[in-house]
């Protein structure tokens, strides 16, 4: 499948807020000119296509008591999918990245995000990780926000 | 304070909403409130900020948005707050955060930047040098995914 001008037209208005209505999908489909059961079809497709992870409410972590942290790790390329496998496995654990520095080399390789119901919790399971692969993590908590809104500009050209 | 109904209606639609005429409704009777009452409680958690949006998470990489790259910067402390709000203006930076340095890491700021290509992400950090006169920065391009989902509660 691929996605038609009609479907980047839904994907890109599905990016704002879904209206909070008795019926959303008439809403969105008068606002985009377009019929209610098409558009239910069509973001049924590419939800089943996978373009479409889910419509959902998108968290503020810290805003319901969570606390949350970018973390990184410095590990040798052997030890790499071990560490990542550890990382894995904690269900707070949103993001888990290789990264490498393309114009300027940097220690640091693995790169995760990590939300716990305290900070506690948090610190505990970061210590965690540091006694079971035996490499430090370093917490790079947000100390402020600028930006944070995932909405990005589809295409609908080709 | 978040309520335990807040809570109970979070973690039920946290999934995704069902694909009805009329979700809202749906979820009512799946967590056993009336549909005005998720209706008013989801207004009110967006109202509140403790849900950023109620919206479509997109698999970026499926709809050819394939280069992200996370992009660190060394800022004076005086320069933060101006250099934070010309780099989150461009619709390519998707997160911008200010982070803590320690000895060995000196990069202050952080932005993630989403492209079609690295040359698009490129161009980006072109103009954001450009615009803010900053040139010590790493472009740290993601090689390899272990995990990405969604945040859940």
């Amino acid at each position: 499948m691929s996605l038609s001008d009609t479907d980047k037209k839904i994907l890109q208005r599905l990016q704002s807020n879904i209206p909070l209505t008795h019926r959303p999908f008439l809403d969105l489909a008068e606002e985009l000119d377009l019929d209610e059961d098409l558009v239910i079809e069509r973001v049924k497709a590419m939800v089943d296509g996978k373009y479409v992870r889910r419509l959902a409410p998108i968290i503020n972590t810290q805003a319901v008591g969570n606390s949350a942290t970018l973390a990184a790790m410095q590990v040798p390329d052997k030890k790499i999918d071990e560490v990542a496998e550890v990382i894995n496995g904690y269900s707070g654990v949103s993001h888990n990245y290789l990264r490498k520095g393309r114009n300027k080399e940097l220690p640091l390789n693995i790169w995760f995000t990590m939300s716990a119901p305290s900070q506690e919790k948090l610190e505990e399971n970061i210590k965690e990780i540091e006694t079971r692969t035996g490499f430090d993590v370093r917490m790079l908590p947000t100390t402020k926000k600028f930006k944070i809104g995932v909405k990005f500009k589809i295409y609908r050209k080709g | 304070m978040t309520e335990d109904l807040d809570i109970k209606l979070i973690k039920y639609t946290q999934e995704g909403l069902p694909l009805t005429k009329t979700p809202y409704k749906d979820i009512a009777d799946g967590v056993g409130m009336t549909e005005e009452e998720v209706i008013g409680r989801l207004k009110a958690l967006l109202e509140n900020g403790k849900i950023r949006r109620l919206a479509a998470s997109i698999a970026h990489r499926k709809i050819g948005i394939n280069s992200n790259a996370m992009t660190v910067w060394k800022v004076s402390q005086d320069k933060v707050e101006e250099c934070g709000k010309i780099m989150a203006a461009f619709e390519e930076v998707t997160h911008c955060y200010e982070r803590p340095t320690f000895p060995g890491w000196e990069y202050n700021v952080f932005t993630m930047i989403h492209g079609y290509t690295d040359e698009e992400c490129e161009n980006v950090i072109s103009s954001i040098k450009e615009k803010t006169g900053l040139d010590d920065y790493v472009m740290l391009y993601s090689e390899k995914e272990f995990k990405k989902v969604g945040v859940r509660i």
